[in-house]
């Protein structure tokens, strides 16, 4: 049994009766209320108002004008006037895609009922389509995946690519539900937009790619088709999606124009009210995620799988290249990259305000000048593929193409490490969590 | 054995056992276990609230497990979900002592179970949860201020052995002492890295973002928080002292609550820094609430007179050896030598708390050896975003991954592939390099404690240093 022999407790400290006490439970309370609004805390926050007066640095990478100043005359960059400039350079992107977009609509309509008016059509699609893969790695906002901030997923319902079905497009020539209301806008992203249109007005073979037990094929609908009946049915669905591609065009466009959706409002002030980026660095983030098409499309789906290095299990897969009937595979990648040069290095060729500018103003300017350096080599090994078609490029010189995969692995590599170090950003489609 | 030496002993370990089994208030473990059982509560319901038990245990693919933890895999969807609401309801009876010793053995099984489900959710402070509830497991901390108590009269007491709350200290002091440790580098003293790029990025922050672009604040921050996480065991040790430490402790986890997505972190290090108080603070501070006197503590036995409990010195050999445990695992990474941020050997369960910015891009590079043909295998196939980031960078779990690689490769193709992999990595802002030899076929090296020879040597280069840039226009 435990001798318990009875003390007195010890008298109540002093300095619980203390102003510091009090400090101590003030601090208990603010823990408490930090605790309990940890996402408010983290990412609602204001900038300061334009006017204020705090330091910044000067600094240029990019090309620049005349006067050498990549801001366009403000002098000064910080990462605001690069939503800024990004926010610019994207408004006159879908701009000039919109307009050329209802130039497609219109030649299109026009060779629906004037054969002789398809290649019209076609030319007006090779020019929508550069401008549209220009505008591929810009694919943030209301064009990016619904699940993204301010995401409308309007990108897929312009060119849904890697998500292609030709077969669903044959079986719609087939039952004519292309003649439906708003098919142009409202059917399964396969079954339009710019890769459908390719295939509509510019594949004029009578095959299809559906199997042989499909109902078009298994009832002889598609067979009973006559070439010249397939041809004006491609036509008129040609035109019915080229339609669609003009209106989702002009529903993007109208997304980020101020005056109607004016995205571009709430991608230029981040943290404000009425704002989905509740922190500057969430929009940067945004913009950087869109980036990284750069290797899940470009590097990888279109460059590595073709040349047989990813997910084939021949020696090459021609067959997964991009635009098998326009074979512009090779300036598609292109466009790819200098869109991709428009974000790093600034719209315009390099001029204007890019990453590299925020970049050489934070003090990583050999990693701007690596990256700016990195994507003209890649653009350069691009324009060395003897062909405009991968698929022929890897049957003739598979050499030039393994050359332009790694440059545009060099590009997502410094991307996906110094990159988005420097910068602080996350990866794409990370989910937030708890660090220690 | 001498008996000279078998006169002395027992002699110590009465000593001890006065010291060890000294009944003290029970107050202030009571809090501990109220605040502990609400903490692992809250901790239950953010990832059911915000969706991240599907994110982290029911969508993944593939799961990176621990090292001898292969057997562990994730229940149904149905079953995670429901071992969260259960890990909610016995936090609860944890912080209420109801049934407290089954609650208490639950949660540290089911708590422990999810973490070790993925190597890519390891979290220094979940890892502390961990041993916190493992302690608090052996301790009956349910004798007073409880349901059991008020339910079950016998159990109740006023008082608990002083070992309950040393036990705890120790613990608490390793977090705080290795944390502080592992800042003595050249990275975190010499470049403020990483706090001059985290800190660069947040300076749209309201107030003082215009000086967290400013180098000397993120070198002013680097060298408060090694000196705060080295000193503060002292400090809050010293009754002299403690209130001002304790004050300096909400600071300091106030700051980094906001600034940095840290979770649950600084909530629990603020509840786990109690312990340092004396046995009656909570009675002191509800006295000092209602401004009037405290309410008295139990009566206290001058000393303990009674035999000792059965097998004492055993338990205590095996405190000792716990203790012993904390204080020497985390120095484990010596043995390798290097820069642990670079390797990773022995950067778990160590205390190194935000300690670096490491990026990684990996792509496998997986070689039929019948016909020689390569093909490049992207992590993303098993991994999503938030496994790949963390997976990049850490040398063991992309073994284990070119492990996988390869055993699926055997089962499609019949043969066993050569598995290498291209990891370039960015550590604090450091040119991207190479972290594992791209020669090495993985696929052939087994994983395990050994030094790893196949990762290669730490960049020679300095970290990047950042200048100031504001956010707003000029």
């Amino acid at each position: 049994m435990q001798n318990h022999s009875q003390v007195s407790a010890p008298p109540p400290r002093r300095w619980l009766q203390g102003s510091v006490a009090r400090a101590l439970l003030g601090g208990i309370f603010a823990i408490g209320l930090v605790a309990g609004c940890e996402r408010i805390a983290f990412y609602s926050t204001g900038r300061p108002p334009p006017d204020s007066n705090a330091s910044s640095t000067t600094a240029s990478s990019s090309t620049g004008d005349s006067s050498g100043d990549p801001t366009g005359g403000m002098g000064t960059v910080t990462r605001a006037t690069l939503l800024d400039a990004i926010a610019t350079c994207n408004l006159e992107l879908l701009d000039t895609f919109q307009k050329a977009a209802q130039e497609l609509a219109t030649e299109a309509a026009e060779a629906k009922t004037d054969p002789a008016g398809r290649a019209e059509a076609q030319a007006a699609w090779i020019k929508a389509i550069d401008i549209w893969q220009r505008a591929e790695p810009f694919q943030f906002g209301p064009g990016g995946p619904t699940n993204t901030p301010g995401g409308q997923g309007l990108r897929d319902t312009i060119y849904s690519w890697p998500l292609v079905s030709r077969c669903l497009v044959e079986q719609n020539i087939v039952s004519k539900s292309y003649e439906g209301p708003d098919f142009g806008t409202t059917a399964l992203i396969n079954m339009r937009g710019l890769a459908a249109a390719e295939y509509l007005l510019f594949y004029t073979g009578t095959d299809n790619a559906c199997t042989p037990a499909s109902g078009i094929n298994a009832t002889g609908s598609w067979a009973a088709l006559g070439a010249d009946e397939l041809a004006s049915r491609k036509a008129t669905y040609a035109s019915v999606v080229s339609t669609g591609i003009a209106a989702m065009a002009g529903k993007l466009l109208g997304a980020w124009r101020p005056g109607e959706g004016d995205f571009a409002a709430q991608f230029r002030n981040p943290g404000k009210s009425g704002s989905v980026y509740t922190t500057e660095q969430m929009a940067l983030n945004a913009v950087s995620d869109a980036m990284f098409h750069m290797e899940t499309h470009v590097k990888d789906q279109k460059l590595a799988r073709p040349l047989g290095i990813m997910d084939c299990s021949n020696a090459t897969c021609p067959e997964a290249v991009e635009s098998r009937f326009a074979r512009r595979s090779r300036p598609h990648v292109r466009n790819n990259l200098i869109g991709f040069r428009m974000l790093m290095s600034g719209c315009n060729d390099g001029e204007g305000v890019g990453f590299d500018d925020v970049l050489v103003a934070l003090g990583a300017t050999a990693l701007a000048e690596k990256m700016n350096a990195d994507v003209n080599a890649a653009i350069a090994a691009a324009d060395a593929v003897p062909s405009d078609d991968l698929a022929e490029a890897i049957a003739q010189d598979p050499e030039s193409v393994t050359k332009l995969h790694a440059a545009v692995k060099r590009i997502t590599d410094s991307l996906k490490t110094e990159f988005v170090t420097v910068l602080d950003l996350e990866l794409p489609q990370l989910l937030e969590g708890d660090n220690d | 054995m001498t008996e000279r030496a078998e006169a002395v002993r027992p002699g110590r370990l009465a000593r001890l056992a006065s010291l060890l089994l000294r009944p003290e208030d029970a107050a202030a473990l009571a809090a501990f276990r109220f605040c502990f059982g609400l903490l692992g509560c809250v901790s239950a319901i953010r990832f059911l609230v915000y969706g991240w038990v599907d994110e982290f245990f029911v969508k993944p693919r593939f799961f990176l497990s621990y090292w001898g933890f292969d057997w562990l895999a994730p229940l149904s969807a149905r079953g995670m979900h429901a071992l969260f609401v259960a890990l909610a309801v016995v936090s609860a009876c944890v912080a209420f002592g109801f049934l407290y010793r089954a609650a208490i053995v639950l949660f540290l099984l089911g708590f422990t179970y999810v973490q070790l489900l993925d190597v890519t959710n390891y979290l220094n402070h979940y890892y502390l949860v961990s041993l916190l509830a493992l302690l608090l497991s052996f301790m009956p901390l349910h004798r007073a201020y409880s349901v059991d108590a008020w339910l079950f009269p016998k159990l109740r007491s006023a008082t608990l052995p002083a070992w309950c709350t040393y036990l705890l200290r120790v613990q608490v002091g390793a977090v705080y002492f290795f944390a502080g440790l592992a800042k003595v580098n050249s990275d975190w003293l010499l470049h403020a890295q990483p706090l001059n790029i985290w800190l660069s990025s947040r300076t749209y922050l309201p107030i003082i973002g215009p000086l967290l672009g400013e180098r000397w604040v993120a070198f002013a921050m680097s060298w408060a928080g090694c000196l705060f996480d080295l000193t503060v065991v002292a400090f809050l040790l010293m009754p002299r002292t403690r209130v001002a430490a304790y004050a300096v402790v909400l600071f300091f986890h106030a700051v980094t609550k906001l600034l940095f997505p840290i979770g649950m972190f600084p909530a629990i290090m603020v509840v786990a820094a109690l312990v340092f108080f004396s046995p009656s603070w909570p009675r002191n501070l509800i006295g000092f609430l209602r401004r009037r006197a405290p309410a008295p503590a139990p009566a206290l036995p001058a000393r303990v007179a009674a035999p000792l409990p059965p097998l004492f010195g055993a338990r205590v050999a095996i405190a000792a050896c716990y203790c012993a445990f904390q204080l020497l695992w985390p120095l484990r990474t010596h043995l390798y030598g290097g820069n642990v941020l670079w390797h990773e050997q022995g950067i778990r369960f160590s205390w190194r708390v935000m300690l670096r910015e490491k990026n990684g891009s990996v792509t496998y590079l997986v070689t039929d050896p019948r016909t020689g043909r390569t093909q490049e295998v992207p992590p993303r196939k098993y991994l999503n975003g938030r496994q790949e980031r963390d997976f990049s960078t850490q040398p063991d779990l992309i073994l284990r991954l070119a492990h996988q690689i390869a055993r699926d490769f055997e089962a499609r193709e019949g043969v066993r592939p050569v598995v290498r992999a291209h990891a370039p990595v960015s550590l604090n802002g450091r040119p991207a390099e190479l972290l594992l030899d791209p020669t090495v076929d993985l696929a052939s090296i087994s994983d395990g404690l050994a030094k790893a020879t196949w990762i290669r040597p730490v960049p020679t280069a300095p970290p990047i240093h950042l200048e100031s840039l504001a956010w707003h226009r000029p």
